[in-house]
C-alpha cells in the first residue's frame, strides 16, 4: 500500500516536473528573443558608430545581459578569435551547437542567427547596419509571435504534466 | 464487484476532461477530441472484461451452452 502510494508520488511528481519544464521552455523565449534584441541592438551602435572589431562588438555588446543569450554572444567571438580562419556565421553554427540546449530557440530564429552570421563583417557598415535592423525587425515579429504561444501554451503544458501524471498513477496502480 | 474499477474509472473522467478543457483553452480542439477518444478507449477496455464476466455468468445461470 505505500509502496504504491510512494510510487504514484513520484510518477506525479516526475508529469509535473515535466509539465513545468516544458512551460518554462514556451515561458523564458520571449525574454532571450528580447535579450538577442538588446544585443543586436547595441551589436549595430558598435559596428556603425565605434566601428570595433567583431569579437571585441559582440563581446561588448552582450554585456546588458545575463544566461545563455550572452554565453551565445561570447563563444561567437571566442571561437572568431581563436580561429580567424572561420567566418562569422560557423562560428555562429558552432556557438549554437555548444549553447544549443540551453538557448529555447526554435527554427526561426537560429536560422535568422545564422543569416545574420553569414552576412556579418563582409560589407561596409552602412550595409551591415541596414542588415542589423532588418534582423531586429524581424526577431521583433518573432517575439510577438512569441508572446501569443506563451500565453497559449504555459497553462496548458502544466496542466498536462500534472494531469499526465495522474493519469498514470491511475493506470498503473 | 470490486469497487477500486468504479473509482478508477471516475478518476479518469475528471482528468479527461481537465485535459479537454486546457487543450481546447489553448485552440488544439482536434487534440482535445482525440485525447477523449483515448479516454473513452481506455475506459471500454477495462468494461469490456466485465462485460465478458458478465456473459459468462448469464450463461453459467442459465445453462445456455
Amino acid at each position: 500500500m505505500w509502496l504504491k502510494l510512494m510510487g504514484s508520488a513520484f510518477v506525479v511528481a516526475a508529469g509535473t516536473c515535466i509539465g513545468f519544464t516544458l512551460a518554462g521552455r514556451y515561458a523564458e523565449r520571449p525574454q532571450q528573443i528580447r535579450q538577442l534584441i538588446s544585443c543586436l541592438t547595441a551589436l549595430k551602435s558598435y559596428v556603425g558608430y565605434v566601428s570595433m572589431p567583431l569579437p571585441e562588438a559582440l563581446v561588448r555588446s552582450a554585456h546588458g545581459v545575463e544566461g545563455p543569450v550572452r554565453e551565445f554572444m561570447e563563444h561567437t567571438a571566442e571561437t572568431l578569435k581563436k580561429s580567424g580562419w572561420l567566418s562569422p556565421r560557423e562560428a555562429m553554427a558552432s556557438a549554437l551547437q555548444k549553447v544549443g540546449p540551453r538557448l529555447v530557440f526554435h527554427r526561426p530564429e537560429s536560422e535568422l542567427c545564422l543569416l545574420l552570421g553569414s552576412n556579418l563583417g563582409f560589407t561596409n557598415r552602412e550595409e551591415q547596419q541596414k542588415y542589423l535592423t532588418m534582423v531586429v525587425d524581424e526577431l521583433q515579429k518573432i517575439e510577438q509571435d512569441s508572446i501569443k504561444l506563451r500565453d497559449q501554451n504555459v497553462k496548458m503544458y502544466r496542466y498536462l504534466g500534472i494531469c499526465g501524471g495522474m493519469m498514470i498513477a491511475i493506470l498503473l496502480v | 464487484m470490486n469497487l477500486d474499477l468504479l473509482f478508477k474509472i471516475a478518476g479518469v473522467g475528471i482528468l479527461i476532461s481537465v485535459f479537454h478543457t486546457a487543450l481546447k483553452q489553448a485552440g488544439k480542439e482536434d487534440m482535445a477530441h482525440l485525447c477523449t477518444l483515448a479516454g473513452f478507449a481506455i475506459v471500454l477496455l477495462w468494461v469490456v472484461q466485465l462485460l465478458g464476466q458478465l456473459f459468462t455468468t448469464v450463461q453459467g445461470v442459465f445453462k445456455l451452452f
